[in-house]
């Protein structure tokens, strides 16, 4: 340790871009010479990439649990280098770096990122041997790795969004794997733009941080977090509602009276929008049961361990800011517990197995929410991690389980569909004995890691309240103010009620999954012992359908039993199983058991946030009731289904579901909420496409293009007839303006300019000069040349009018052909300005004049005058 | 009067007869060659109002060398035409201006 730490000090900890720049440099080999690498060398380039990056993250967490001591939390960081920076509105400087930095959170979650990940590439490599993409899959898992460590291990929050929109390409890539089929693709890009309505809020969120906070890096935001606790008018958005007038008296003033929100609870809500994009909470949780068209290790990686986790980690990580909102964290606990029952109710009914996995995940999301929600910061993360261990052990288990299939279903669909299966038990031990650890730990079996872990959420839900961060109830910055919001006092019962239930039906599904797809008799072809396997290899999730025989399902036919997978599938789901097993140790707090090493590790980042926490009265007297329901709640969802599924058979459900057919397809149809997005939400979208693609054909090219082009060509239709293409037209034309510039120069032209001095009558004409020109004037108006009739060269005249005397001035001007022009100037003196007469007449005249002095610029010209 | 007893006037008349008779030339003339010739013409009127107009400055010779310009200039451009004429006539088998109309369309 001390050697690390004399090696790597702790601003700058080096190894850091190591952890991060491994797996890049894994997919940058693998993704430009792949091809030519061959299978072999591409797996030991991608495969040692993320476990030298694992090492490293070992060594990091330890030197970190080296270093922290007590309340204050440890932190490495390393700088790469200045990315770029930002002019605030008082003009200063923010400058933001690429820099990393590693403390007690993203440290477990590095472990986590790259141990599982490294596992689940151990386990891509057999269960993806077959594929003609082998090497662009490991490619992208590796791209996906460095982008996650990107968007953990950032130390702002723009590089955060950096590995934020990366993981998002490499699940949209991963998804759509085998874009040949057009339901893939299609998948991919439903979790992009999803994810883009989430994206959108974290940029809101960024914007707002930056300028309430003055930075975007945690520290700063951390420093600044305070200006959060500001009221912000978001209503109306100008000075009145325009409309609101039409209703006139009381509704109209309720309109426009103004509205505050925190700028902590806008900040909040927008990360929040954000995570929820990214970790599948309602209402944009569509894209992850599609995204499950991916292979299944994507699914295990990217869909349940890391990726959909990020939102969850980001609202740990910025715990500080969000807990200065009891009403951003209030949406948060509720979103995410109703996300927990809607996506286990939808489990209910599905019988492929990725897509029940899929929604079991978005409900375990919701739970991790619904920990976070409440403040238990260290309760939703420890859901994450155990979470990690056993919904990756049990995709990469369901992975198992299709491979086995596909060998005798050669149908991506059928091959994951539970009716096909049952029995497996015997044929897949290893898979079974994994995959029932996980499902104990997911079901809640006490001593379990998902039993701790869940336990600890629900009972946070049910005591925690967030306590408003100000100790009145009013916020104000000295101008507007607004009351705080206070969380209302039946919202934990709620919280809990919400989520017992949920575990009742996880616990439900889950074993009604398990038992579908172990138990019972094998319900796909018949298993004959002596059966040959025809020539073809074994493809997994196969999408070419390349095979040539498909069988009618209903036709049994005969098959060789199923088989268990290599040993680089097996292993990774032994070390998950194990850890899905005995990971709630980490952090074990439950009944007489207060086993926290988690606890104390992340205590000293979330002391902050846990400030603001509150708790109900005699809270601890609830332990032993809450985990009593809790185990009530495994014992009778398990049960139940144990019941209904091995005892009954099945008939149960057959029988609820014949009394109930609405219901049971309405379910059945995930409540058919992707048929209400596509009617109101995309029909919306096309309806706008549909005006705009009308207003581009009829305004811009119609309107726009075609009739500009009509006046342009119409022009062109008239001039085109002045080109004869005859070179003595042009030739006279030319001559034709010659002679008019001729002209130009042989026509003398007269005109003069005059200053006036209405107070003093003195009044002055100076003639415009020319070449060659020469000038007379008649100034007393009696109608002969002054100077004896000559021309002469006196350009100016200056003479004195008596007040409203009229007097005509005429000038001729004479140029060198002898040609002559005249012109007369009419000069008229006023009368004295009698407005405000009797002041200005009784003041002294030295007054009165310079009450009507000139402007300056033209006494100027006026004076060399009197000198001549 | 100057010393070789004529006026001003008198050449820039002289000038303007010659300048008219190729602008005319040039406008009636269907034939590029005649054509040619007509600027050759033009060219030289203003050849001689420029140098009879240097004789009444009688302290620079501006006038006598932007004469030597026009010529020199005058030449290339006889160059440059007759080439244009050679390469036309190739073209049409003819020199008649108004067969150049190929840009028109």
């Amino acid at each position: 340790m001390q050697a690390i730490l004399a090696l790597f000090p702790a601003n700058d900890y080096t190894l850091l871009a190591f952890i991060v720049l491994l797996p890049l440099l894994g997919a940058a080999v693998n993704g430009v010479f792949g091809k030519r690498l061959g299978k072999e060398a591409v797996s030991l380039l991608a495969l040692s990439a993320i476990a030298t990056s694992f090492v490293i993250a070992v060594v990091t967490f330890f030197t970190l649990h080296h270093v922290q001591e007590g309340e204050e939390a440890a932190r490495f960081y390393w700088k790469g280098w200045e990315w770029f920076h930002l002019t605030t509105q008082n003009g200063g400087q923010v400058a933001l770096n690429v820099g990393f930095t590693v403390d007690a959170l993203n440290g477990t979650m590095a472990l986590i990122v790259t141990g599982v990940g490294f596992l689940i590439h151990l386990y891509s490599v057999s269960y993806m041997a077959e594929d003609p993409g082998f090497h662009r899959f490991l490619t992208y898992l590796n791209l996906f790795i460095f982008s996650m460590l990107v968007l953990i291990l950032g130390d702002s929050l723009p590089v955060l969004f950096v590995g934020w929109e990366g993981v998002g390409l490499c699940s949209y890539l991963l998804i759509g794997f085998w874009f040949e089929d057009d339901k893939n693709a299609a998948a991919g890009k439903k979790a992009f733009v999803t994810n883009r309505i989430g994206d959108f809020g974290l940029l809101v969120a960024m914007g707002l941080l930056l300028y309430y906070t003055g930075g975007l890096d945690w520290t700063t935001i951390e420093g600044g977090a305070k200006n959060l606790l500001t009221p912000v008018q978001v209503w109306p958005l100008g000075t009145h509602v325009p409309a609101a007038s039409l209703f006139g008296g009381n509704i109209e003033h309720w309109i426009n009276m103004p509205r505050y929100v925190s700028a902590a609870t806008l900040v909040g809500l927008a990360l929040f929008l954000g995570c929820a994009g990214k970790s599948a909470q309602l209402p944009l949780y569509v894209w992850l049961p599609d995204a499950m068209a991916g292979p299944t290790p994507v699914s295990a990686l990217i869909h349940a361990a890391t990726m959909v986790t990020a939102g969850v980690y980001l609202l740990c990580r910025l715990s500080f800011v969000m807990v200065l909102s009891p009403a951003a964290m209030c949406v948060v606990a509720f979103t995410g517990a109703l996300t927990a029952l809607f996506a286990a109710s939808i489990a209910f009914a599905q019988n492929d197995i990725k897509k029940v996995l899929a929604y079991s995940t978005v409900s375990q999301l919701g739970y991790m929410f619904l920990g976070v929600g409440v403040g238990a910061f260290t309760a939703g993360f420890f859901h994450v991690i155990t979470h990690a261990f056993f919904k990756a052990c049990m995709f990469l288990g369901a992975g198992s389980v299709i491979h086995a299939m596909h060998a005798r279903i050669h149908d991506t669909d059928a091959s994951q569909d539970m009716r096909n299966m049952g029995g497996l038990r015997k044929y897949m031990p290893i898979t079974f004995w994994t995959f029932a650890a996980s499902w104990a730990a997911i079901v809640g079996l006490p001593g379990t890691s998902g039993f701790f872990s869940k336990d600890e959420i629900l009972f946070k839900a049910f005591t925690s309240t967030i306590k408003s961060p100000i100790a009145t109830d009013k916020m104000t910055d000295g101008v507007n103010s607004m009351d705080v919001f206070a969380w209302p006092s039946w919202a934990g019962t709620a919280l809990y009620a919400i989520g017992i239930i949920t575990a009742l039906m996880t616990a439900f599904y889950m074993t009604r999954l398990f038992i579908g797809i172990f138990f019972g008799e094998f319900k796909g072809w018949k298993i004959d012992k002596n059966f040959k396997e025809p020539e073809h290899a074994h493809g997994h999730d196969d999408h070419d359908h390349a095979h040539g025989h498909h069988h009618d399902p209903n036709v049994p036919l005969e098959g060789p039993p199923p088989h268990e997978s290599p040993w680089q599938m097996w292993l990774p789901l032994a070390i998950l199983g194990a850890l899905a097993a005995f990971s709630g140790f980490f952090n074990a707090n439950a009944g007489p058991i207060h086993i926290t090493p988690l606890d104390t590790w992340l205590e000293p980042l979330f002391t902050k946030a846990g400030a603001a926490v509150g708790s109900i009265k005699d809270a601890e007297s609830f332990e032993y009731p809450l985990l009593g329901l809790a185990f009530l709640a495994f014992a009778g969802g398990s049960g139940i289904a144990y019941f209904i599924y091995v005892v009954q058979k099945g008939k149960p459900a057959q029988s609820f579901a014949e009394a109930m057919p609405g219901l049971h397809a309405l379910v059945f149809d995930k409540w058919r909420i992707d048929e209400i997005y596509e009617e109101y939400v995309i029909g919306a979208v096309d309806s706008l496409a549909e005006f705009f693609a009308w207003a581009d054909k009829w305004i811009v090219d119609m309107l726009l293009a075609r009739v500009t082009t009509f006046f342009v060509s119409t022009a062109g239709t008239a001039l085109r007839f002045i080109q004869t293409g005859r070179v003595q037209t042009y030739a006279a034309v030319m001559v034709l303006g010659l002679g008019g510039v001729g002209w130009f120069f042989v026509t003398p032209r007269v005109d003069a300019k005059l200053q006036s001095d209405d107070d003093a009558g003195v009044y002055s004409l100076t003639a415009a000069e020319g070449l060659g020109y020469s000038y007379r004037w008649d100034v007393n108006n009696d109608n002969v040349w002054d100077g004896d009739q000559k021309f002469g060269t006196q350009t100016q005249q200056q003479l004195k009018l008596s007040v409203r005397e009229n007097r005509t001035v005429r000038l001729e001007v004479k140029n060198a052909f002898g040609r002559t022009a005249v012109k007369s100037f009419n000069l008229n003196r006023p009368a004295p300005d009698r407005s405000g007469a009797t002041s200005r007449l009784d003041a002294p005249p030295a007054a009165r004049g310079q009450i009507r002095q000139l402007p300056p610029e033209i006494r100027q010209l006026v004076k060399p005058e009197e000198k001549q | 009067m100057s010393s070789l007893g004529y006026f001003t006037e008198q050449y820039i008349m002289l000038s303007g007869a010659l300048f008219t008779l190729g602008c005319v030339g040039f406008l009636v003339r269907r034939n590029m060659l005649v054509q040619l010739m007509s600027i050759e013409l033009m060219l030289n009127a203003v050849n001689l109002t420029l140098v009879a107009y240097n004789r009444q400055h009688t302290h620079d010779l501006n006038g006598q060398v932007f004469a030597f310009f026009v010529i020199a200039v005058a030449a290339a451009e006889v160059a440059v035409g007759l080439a244009i004429v050679l390469a036309f006539y190739r073209l049409k088998s003819s020199v008649q201006s108004d067969e150049a109309d190929q840009l028109r369309h």
